[in-house]
Parts: C-alpha cells; structure tokens; sequence
C-alpha cells in the first residue's frame, strides 16, 4: 500500500519533526488511561441507543486517509509520542478513547499533523478527516454519561468551615491534620486523594475531643445544641419513682433518653446534612444512655451534658459526617441525585461548607432539580458572605499560592527579608479580595487578567507604592498604572512563580500557559539543562540573553519560544513582586516576541495579547470549576456540558454569575452514574 | 541566625547527658544477661532524600574495609564500623514507558514497582513498600505498626507538564498500592502522639468511653459501606482499617502495659529533653535552616525504637523535586532541585555537593544517637538496619543506576558493616529489601523483581 521510498522520507521527517513534539502526546497517554473508565460506559450505554449521523464511514473512508497519512509514524510497530493510530481498527475503539481522538482531530485542525516538513493533508482529506471525526465522537456523545465521583473525604478546609457552621467553633484543621494532596484538577477535594490513616484517625478524634471540650466550656455555644439545661422537677421524680414501684417497665416521664433524643437527633442530622435512618437514632440514643448510666457520681444538667458530649463527639468522626456521601441506589444507567446529596454539592461549592437551613429545608420539599430554583439559590448563595471561602479555597488553589500561608521559605530571606509572614499573609489577602470581588461586584471574570484597580490594606499599597491606604483593612485601590491589574500583576503569583533568588521567565510563562489559558507545555527532553543561578552572571548578562541562549538549543526551542516570551513580559517584576527597572547593571528589556509573531512591550500590552485568546480562557474557566464543583478530573464524556460553560462565557462577557448557573444547572452536576464495578457483598 | 546558635549550643550541652553510655538498670529492657536475656528485636529506618547526589564524590575508589571516605561520605567518618556503602543498585521498575525523571523513582522507591502515570486521583504504586510489610509481621507487637516521618508538607497539585499527580513525590510509604501513609512533618504532634502520656503536665485527659465510640463509628462504616459503589467501597475500607487499627492499640492492654514499662527513668529523662526542646523550636521561627527540625525528627524516631513504640520508620528529608533553599549551608546559594540539575558546572556541582553531605551529616547524628544507647552488651544501632537512600544518582540526569544507599547497623548481627560493597551493575534493587526481611526472619519467597538475596552485605 505504501511506496517504500515515500514511507522512509515520511519516517525521516517524521522523527525530526517528533523530536520536538512527542512528548505532547505522552500526556495524552494519561488521559488514555482516564478514558478507560469512559469506555464501559460507552460499551454500556451503545446498546441502549443506536448510533447515527456520522459524516462518514469509519472503515471504508476515514481509514484509508488516515492509514495514508498517519499509519506510517502511528503504528503497532513505531508509536510514535507513544500514539499508535493502528490501533483503531474499528469505530467502537476510536469511541473508547474519546479523549486521544479529541487530540487528535485537535491537532489536524490546527494543522500541527501531519508535521509541515512532511507536506499538508489536502483539502479534501482535511475536512474529511476533521468533520469525520469529529461526527464520531459528537454522536457518540449524544448519550449523556454524567460520570460518576469518588467518595469525598471533607477536605480539611471544609472539616474547618462545617465545624464552624455546625457547632460556632473555630478550629484550625490545616495545621492539625496531615496535609492532603490533590488530584485532577489539582484540588484538595478530589476524593481519590482524600486518604484515611490510622494516624488522621487519631487526629479526628482528637479534633472532635477538643472541640467538645471547647463546646463544654462556652456557655452561648453549648446552649445552642443543648437549649434548655436538663433536669426533672420533683414532681416529675415523685411520679416517676411512684410508677417504679408498681413495674420495672414503666414508662419515665421526662427520662433523660428522650430529653437527649430531642438533642442529638437534630444535631446528627445537621452534621450528616441529611434525615437519620431508624438504626443510626437508635444507636445514638443507645450510646447515650450507656454512657448516662455510667456518670451516675454526677448530677443533672452535667451529667446530661457530659453524656450528651460523648455523642457529639461520635457524631463527629462518624463516616457521615468526615465523608460527602452520596448513596447509590441500584440503577442502571445516569440517576439524578437526591435532594439532599444537591444541598451537599451546591454549600460545599459555593461555601465550602455544610448547607444552611434554607438548603435543607428546599431539599426536604425536593425542589433543587428546579433549575428557577437552583438559579435563585445560586445568586443567594453568591450574596452570602461565606461565598469568600468559595473565592478563597478556589482561587488560591487555582492560582497556586496558597504555600504563601505556609510557615515555609519562598523568597530567600537574607536576600528578601521584607518579604516576611505578614506580607505573604497580606499578599495572599490581597488575590483573594480581588477574586472575591470580581465573583461577586465586577461580574467579569476576564477583569482576573486585566484591570485598573486592586484590593489593599496599608501594608500591599506601601509594597506596591499606591497611595491613599491607611488601615489594615482591604479596600479596592484604583491603579493609574495598569501594570499591576489582574492576577499577573500580584505578588502572591509573581513571588510564588519564582525562584527564592531569581524570578522564572520559565516557569512564570508555563504558569501564565497552564493556569491562564489551560495549555500545557510538554515536559522538557529527559537531559535538560536549567539556568545558572549565580547572580553576577545575571546582573552582567540579564536574564533575557540568558534564555536565549538557552534557547538556541533545538531541543529546547520549540516550549521555550512559547513559554519564555509570556514570563519576559513579567520580567519587571522581581522575585517577591516589586517593580524593577534593571537587574543591577543590565536594564530590564520586557519586550517580547510571541510565537506566531506578534511583539509586545511589557505586562500591560502582553494581558492585552492573552485577553485575545478568549476561547482559551473560557474553556480553562470551564474545566477548572467544573473539576472543583465536582471533586474529580474533567473527562471526555463532560465535553457536552463544557461546551455549554464555555458558549455561556463567551457570550455573557464572562460573567461569573451566569456561569455558576450554569454550572450548577449542568448534566454532570446534578447527576450520577453507578459504578460499573460489581459490589461486593457484605 | 544567632538565637539558632543559641538553642543548638543549650541543647548540645544538654544532650550530652544522654550520650555518655547510660547505666544499664532496666529489667524490661532488652539485653540484659543470663535467665532475663531477652533478643532485642531488630528496628529499620528508611531515609529518603531527593534530587540525587554528586556522582564522582560518593563511591569510595577502594572496595572491601579499607575504604576511604570521600567527601560526601565524610560525616559518616566516626562510623567506619557501622555502616556499608552499597554501590550498582538500581531499581528497574522505575523505568516503565511514560515514566518521569522524579515521581516514578521516588513512588516506587520502597515498592520496586512501576506506578500508574494519571495526573487524576486515581493514583496506585502497585506495590506495597518493604517498611509496610515489615509493619505487617511485627507491627503487632508494638504500639504503632510504623512510623512516617518527614519536613515537608505533601506537594498539592498536578505536574501536567510530565503527567503525575504530585502527590507520588510526597510518599515512599505505601500501606496498600491505593493507599500512602500519612506522614508527620511537625514534631510537636510527633512526640505528643507517643509520648505525651510520659511527660508530667502534658498527660491526655482520661477518656473511657473511647472504645464505644469507635465501635459507633465502626459500624457506621459497615453499614455505610454496603450503601455504596465498589470504588467508594474500597474508599471507605481505609475509614475502617483506620478504626480497627487504633482499636487495636488501645485495647491491647498488654502492648500498652509493656510499653509503659519500657520508659526507664533514662529514658524518660530522655524525653523530657527531647519534649523541651522541641517547646523552644516551636517557640522560634522556623527559618530556612530545617538542621534542628530534622535533629529533632531524629531525637523522636530514636526515642520511638528505644522505647520499642514501632520498629520501622521512614523519613523524608524533603518530597520528590523539593526545591528547598539550602543557602543556610555555606557556600550555597540555590535551591535543591535547581542546583541538582548542575550541568556539570563546578562551582554548582560544589554546591550539590554540599547539600548531600549536610544530608549525610543528619544522617551520622541519627547513627550517633542510636550507638549511644545500649542494649545489653550491644547498642541499639547494633540491633537496627538504618538506611539512607536517594532515588536518582546524578540529578542533572535523572539517572536510575547506581544509587546512593548506606546501610547502617548490624541488623541484630546479621549484617556485615564496615565495608564498601560495589554490586555487578544493576543488581536490582529489590534483591537488599528482600536481604534485609529475611536477616530479620521475615522469610518472603520474593520482594518485587528480586532475583537473589545480597549475601554480601550478610555476615
């Protein structure tokens, strides 16, 4: 089928042209590895439904252009980038791993494959090739598969805003627990990396014992579980030890057993954030009484109250109140959640906390499948103060300064030491106000990358030299410089990109590629070489000649023209985040080229070059809340809900409160599929 | 700077007590001579330090006893007697396709198997780690099964860029192929954990209805549990293995009594210097030097084999790719990972140097600590297998082959110290876990890819 000398000229091209881009599709093999969980679903849910509307056939068309163009390098024998397109014989395989072809069709379209060296697809092939694949996998999605999630563990800062919620006690969970990593979408609620150990165990015990001790010893706080102190009258006890002589069974009047039930019964269902089940009071009120018999050395309403304490503290290591739970009832197939398990995934989205009682009370009259009535919560919920933790827990983790709060080391200290704790604390504040702010006044999420204002209290306005701040207090501060507006102008992001001695260009471009637009650079070659870090060569040569000679090697090119102009443009802002001028002798040259061309000057004329790359950013908005809003990995089959974020973003100017409505209206949000694994028994 | 002096130079003075060799008084100790003779069981310590080391300044040039100790190895001089250098190890299964120049070292680096590359939450090592499966056979005869040490906090957040979810940097510990150890990085929480009970003031309130109410939770789990998916299933098994395992500790009355009969008055004098000065560091600002945090770990991890409270360790001088600012050493002026891709400068290279031998140093203070107490007519170094390892070579590339490993200890006098043992090159690493089981009779047919056991290293 293939002229040997056309074969060998297209591997010799091929290999070249691979050097520089195999390894982009390394990544796709994870992402191959995801889909597998796609396919038993699609097995599944394709019989259920029969499949149309495709442009072309797999086999007799599609197959023959791509064994032509893309065979010769993809095959069983040479994958290469590790991509084997051989594999596909059939369409139900290409299906399977949605989320590899997806890549694929991306990298035809925009021309990327068949490499330039080795000639382009023709015109017909190319949109046989792009429509043909693309109807595939677009029909393929027309069955809605809502993906199923992990159970989660509450995160530590949820275990800290539940608490606070559910009893008024602030404890420190961050700095009590064992640190947890994060999956996905590089979050800390993803459940897969929610982890119980032995050693957590003893925490949260510990934790829950410490908070009740706490409870105990606050009067108001204690009051609110516990309202009224217990104790029977005399009358009541007269009555009650008249009945016992005449029966051992009698029926006590005010026993302390059903005075506790009238406590723990609603303060479990609280903290489960659901109704009990009949075994689960039973069991309580069990423990209860076991425990009331016991403290018989102390009188009411202590010995109630201690009694009662015991409870509260098995409540609060009880599995239903550490872990969201979300049941899974026999079905086959995608099943809306319950009511309640809603309430759950809405307050601890938007509050990252348990629900309040309107939440609940909406669950109980089971109105949260409404889509008018998750809208109207979803803008309450917004209005709520506690929407800041959603702004902080989301945007620090997003942005990834959240190690600013760390009692650890960025910017070396002998070489820095303004940059301090309480700076980190209020540069960190400052990003989180911003946010806050954009979610809730500004109502446009593009005003994250460019601005004319920020937020700061006395200490951020000194650091940046912006006057007209007296206080400890955040306020917004109009920028007349607009070098700083947006996150890429903030310390938090500028200090944490950098290195403690030297700032990245590297690393900020990667940043700017990764966390803005949702890009992922593929890694460097196995033998990389980094930068020097001795800071006479940087203050005699500059950082910038430095790059570029670190990019004259062709291995390393090809990221570097992408990564390195994006974090040149930020090269006057120095490692902690201050406007610089000069490296010492060497001036700051923030000019820049990007890949297709375009130049810029600055940080001002670069957020306007990315603010062009709307798609991109929308569809990282997109994937970035929907992985936090559902504490798991975007998947291939969530592309249809995506879709339907990014289309709400670009056509409502980015705003935030459309599209946590959307969101929150979405297939994957409201429903769920079981797990295809058959459970065990017992 | 100079209040880091100060607590050093209190603390040093203070220490000395400690290190002079202790009266040998304790009926429960172990040791001990005639009809109370009773085996000292064998402790091990896994130390795992990042980014590699300086590949022409560690392998001493001369095999066998008389070699010399090169300039990484130099802190270890005093030891000679107590330690092998083990040379041409590698660990096959860290290279799989796909796999990274960090993560798929690090991860595998106790299991010696291959990890699934995802940057999702569905992480799995495939392997439990050889720490995890000597806490398997002689975890129940201590208070706690293992011990997981370390500085840093778990890295959060994926690496898109070579395809790994952080958190494989951020534990060699593997209970289950799904599950790592948690570790402890604050040793605050550390000591109180094991010891709080022993110190006057600092005692747990008395809590009697504890075991009720994890019997509570416990079924809560179970009931839970038969409500859920089969994946949410094996989540929640962790929540009842958690419960079952601290049920264990606090139900076993004989653990506990025997344990509580351990701490000698030596040991408890221990402790309450161990417990005050960790008061002082918590008091200071934990600066970029992590010298005393690291001392301290040590001073804990020591008290826990002395005392008997677990038998196996592991430490973690920083995660995978630690990046952590070393200019507390003089001379450097960089960062960990930075400075490990040196490019073969010689000014760099000094620097790398010097961070591998600081992390050698911490590592003869542990060695220091352990032969300073005695156990019968052997110390308690002698009766342990303490080893310290990196899971590259060369950073700058990433190299897998010949590790840098030191065993120290006799390993209860199986193991053959004071030699520099080259193996032929790529012995696989898993032939000394499975060396190190059976020198303790844990006598597993096999342990990952091993294929022989390192009778060199045995007496």
């Amino acid at each position: 089928m293939h002229l040997p000398v056309l074969k060998h000229t297209l591997n010799l091209l091929c290999s070249r042209f691979y050097r520089q881009k195999s390894s982009k599709f390394k990544a796709s093999i994870s992402a191959m590895r995801r889909a597998i969980i796609a396919i038993s679903f699609f097995v599944l849910l394709s019989n259920a439904q029969v499949v149309a509307q495709e442009l072309h056939d797999y086999n007799k068309v599609l197959i023959p252009i791509l064994s032509k163009k893309c065979y010769p390098c993809h095959n069983t024998n040479k994958e290469k980038g590790g991509v084997n397109l051989e594999n596909y014989a059939e369409k139900d395989r290409l299906i399977s791993d949605g989320e590899l072809w997806l890549k694929v069709v991306h990298q035809i379209k925009t021309r990327e494959m068949p490499p330039k060296s080795e000639g382009p697809l023709s015109m017909h092939d190319y949109t046989t090739l792009v429509d043909g694949i693309n109807s595939i996998l677009e029909t393929s999605l027309q069955e809605k598969n809502p993906g199923r999630v992990t159970i989660r563990r509450l995160s530590h800062n949820e275990y800290h805003y539940t608490i606070l919620d559910l009893v008024g006690v602030d404890f420190d969970a961050r700095s009590y627990f064992p640190s947890d990593g994060s999956g996905g979408g590089g979050f800390d609620n993803q459940g897969g990396a929610l982890f119980f150990t032995p050693l957590k165990l003893e925490r949260y015990y510990d934790a829950a014992d410490s908070i009740v001790t706490i409870l105990r010893n606050d009067e108001s706080l204690w009051k609110k579980i516990v309202p009224v102190a217990y104790e029977q009258a005399w009358y009541e006890r007269l009555i009650n030890w008249i009945k016992s002589i005449f029966s051992n069974d009698y029926d006590e009047i005010n026993s302390p057993g059903s005075a506790a039930e009238e406590v723990i019964i609603p303060f479990a269902s609280k903290a489960y954030r659901r109704f009990l089940k009949e075994n689960e009071k039973e069991k309580l009120v069990g423990l209860f009484k076991s425990v009331y018999a016991k403290k018989d050395s102390l009188s009411n309403p202590a010995r109630f109250d201690e009694s009662i304490a015991e409870s509260i503290k098995t409540v609060l290591i009880s599995p239903n109140f550490l872990y969201k739970v979300e049941e899974e009832p026999e079905k086959e197939g995608a099943y809306p959640l319950s009511h309640f398990e809603v309430a759950n995934r809405l307050s601890y989205f938007l509050w990252s906390s348990m629900p309040d009682q309107e939440l609940f009370n909406l669950a109980y009259t089971g109105r949260l499948h409404d889509t008018a009535v998750l809208e109207a919560q979803v803008r309450r919920m917004l209005a709520d103060p506690k929407a800041k933790r959603f702004a902080e827990t989301f945007s620090t983790q997003w942005l990834g300064i959240n190690k600013l709060i760390d009692n650890q080391p960025i910017a070396d200290p002998d070489k820095y030491p303004e940059f301090d704790m309480p700076l980190r604390l209020a540069l960190y504040r400052e990003t989180v106000e911003y946010f806050y702010y954009v979610l809730t006044n500004s109502k446009n999420m593009l005003e994250l990358i460019n601005s004319n204002y920020t937020f700061a209290n006395n200490k951020v306005a000194d650091y940046y030299g912006l006057e007209g701040v007296t206080d400890n207090e955040f306020k917004k501060v109009p920028l007349t410089d607009s070098s700083r507006g947006g996150v890429l102008g903030m310390g938090s992001v500028l200090a944490t990109t950098s290195f403690p001695l030297r700032t990245s260009p590297v690393n900020r471009g990667k940043w700017v590629l990764e966390q803005l637009l949702g890009i992922s650079p593929p890694p460097p070659p196995p033998v990389v070489a980094e930068l020097t870090e001795d800071p006479k060569a940087h203050a005699e040569l500059g950082l910038k000649k430095l790059l570029l000679k670190h990019r004259s090697d062709p291995a390393c090119r090809s990221c570097h023209e992408k990564m390195d102009p994006l974090g040149l443009g930020l090269e006057n802002f120095d490692p902690i985040g201050k406007w610089r001028d000069s490296y010492g002798k060497a001036p700051v040259d923030p000019s820049g080229v990007m890949q297709d061309g375009t130049k810029f000057q600055g940080p001002k004329e670069l957020k306007l070059l990315l603010l062009k790359e709307k798609e991109k950013i929308a569809r990282n908005f997109s994937t970035k809340l929907l992985s936090y809003a559902l504490g798991r990995s975007t998947l291939f089959t969530d592309e249809p809900a995506l879709k339907k974020l990014d289309a709400c973003l670009l056509e409502n100017n980015f705003n935030p409160e459309l599209f946590l409505v959307e969101l929150v209206k979405s297939y994957p949000f409201l429903m769920k599929l079981n797990d295809f694994e058959k459970k065990s028994t017992g | 700077m100079q209040k880091k002096w100060q607590i050093s130079r209190r603390r040093m003075l203070k220490g000395m007590g400690a290190c002079v060799a202790l009266p040998f008084l304790e009926a429960m100790a172990f040791g001990g001579s005639g009809s109370s003779y009773r085996k000292p069981p064998v402790r091990n310590a896994f130390l795992y330090m990042p980014n590699g080391i300086h590949p022409d300044h560690w392998t001493p040039a001369t095999m066998g006893r008389e070699f010399e100790f090169t300039r990484q190895l130099l802190p270890l001089k005093d030891y000679r007697n107590d330690i092998q250098v083990l040379g041409e190890l590698m660990n096959h299964r860290s290279i799989f396709k796909g796999a990274d120049g960090h993560y798929a070292k690090s991860a595998s680096l106790l299991t010696c198997q291959s990890i699934t590359q995802t940057i999702g939450d569905n992480i799995n090592s495939n392997g439990v780690s050889v720490d995890q499966i000597i806490a398997n056979h002689v975890g129940d005869q201590t208070l706690f099964p293992s011990l997981e040490y370390g500085l840093d906090r778990i890295t959060t957040g994926v690496d898109i860029n070579v395809g790994f979810t952080r958190l494989y940097g951020s534990a060699i510990s593997w209970k289950t192929p799904l599950q790592p150890m948690s570790k402890e990085i604050d040793p605050r929480l550390a000591f109180d954990r094991l010891f709080r009970t022993f110190i006057p003031g600092r005692q747990p309130k008395n809590d009697p209805y504890k075991q009720s109410i994890l019997d509570a939770v416990m079924d809560d789990a179970k009931s839970l549990k038969n409500n859920l998916g089969r994946s949410d299933q094996d989540k929640l098994s962790e929540y009842l293995e958690s419960i079952y395992s601290v049920e264990k500790r606090i139900s076993n009355t004989q653990n506990l009594e025997k344990f509580a009969s351990r701490i000698t008055p030596d040991i408890k004098k221990e402790l309450i210097r161990v417990n005050q000065n960790i008061d002082e560091y918590v008091e200071m600002y934990a600066g970029v030097d992590v010298t005393e945090k690291t001392r301290l770990m040590f001073d804990i991890m020591t008290l826990a084999f002395w005392s008997d409270a677990s038998r196996v360790s592991t430490f973690m001088f920083g995660n995978s790719v630690s990046n952590r600012n070393f200019t507390f050493i003089d001379g450097v002026h960089g960062n960990h990972h930075s400075i490990s891709h040196h490019m073969n400068k010689p000014e760099t290279l000094e620097e790398y140097l010097r961070i591998s031998a600081w992390h050698i140093e911490q590592y003869a203070y542990l060695i220091g600590r352990l032969k300073s107490i005695k156990e019968g007519d052997s110390t308690l170094l002698d009766n342990s297998m303490i080893m310290f390892m990196s899971d590259l070579r060369d950073g700058n590339r990433h190299a897998p082959q010949n590790l840098p490993i030191v065993l120290a200890g006799k390993g209860g006098g199986k193991l053959k110290t004071g030699q520099n043992i080259v193996f032929p090159k790529e012995t696989n690493l898993a032939n000394l876990y499975l060396t190190m089981l059976h020198a303790q009779d844990i006598n597993v047919p096999q342990f990952a890819d091993s294929n022989r056991t390192l009778s060199e290293i045995l007496v």
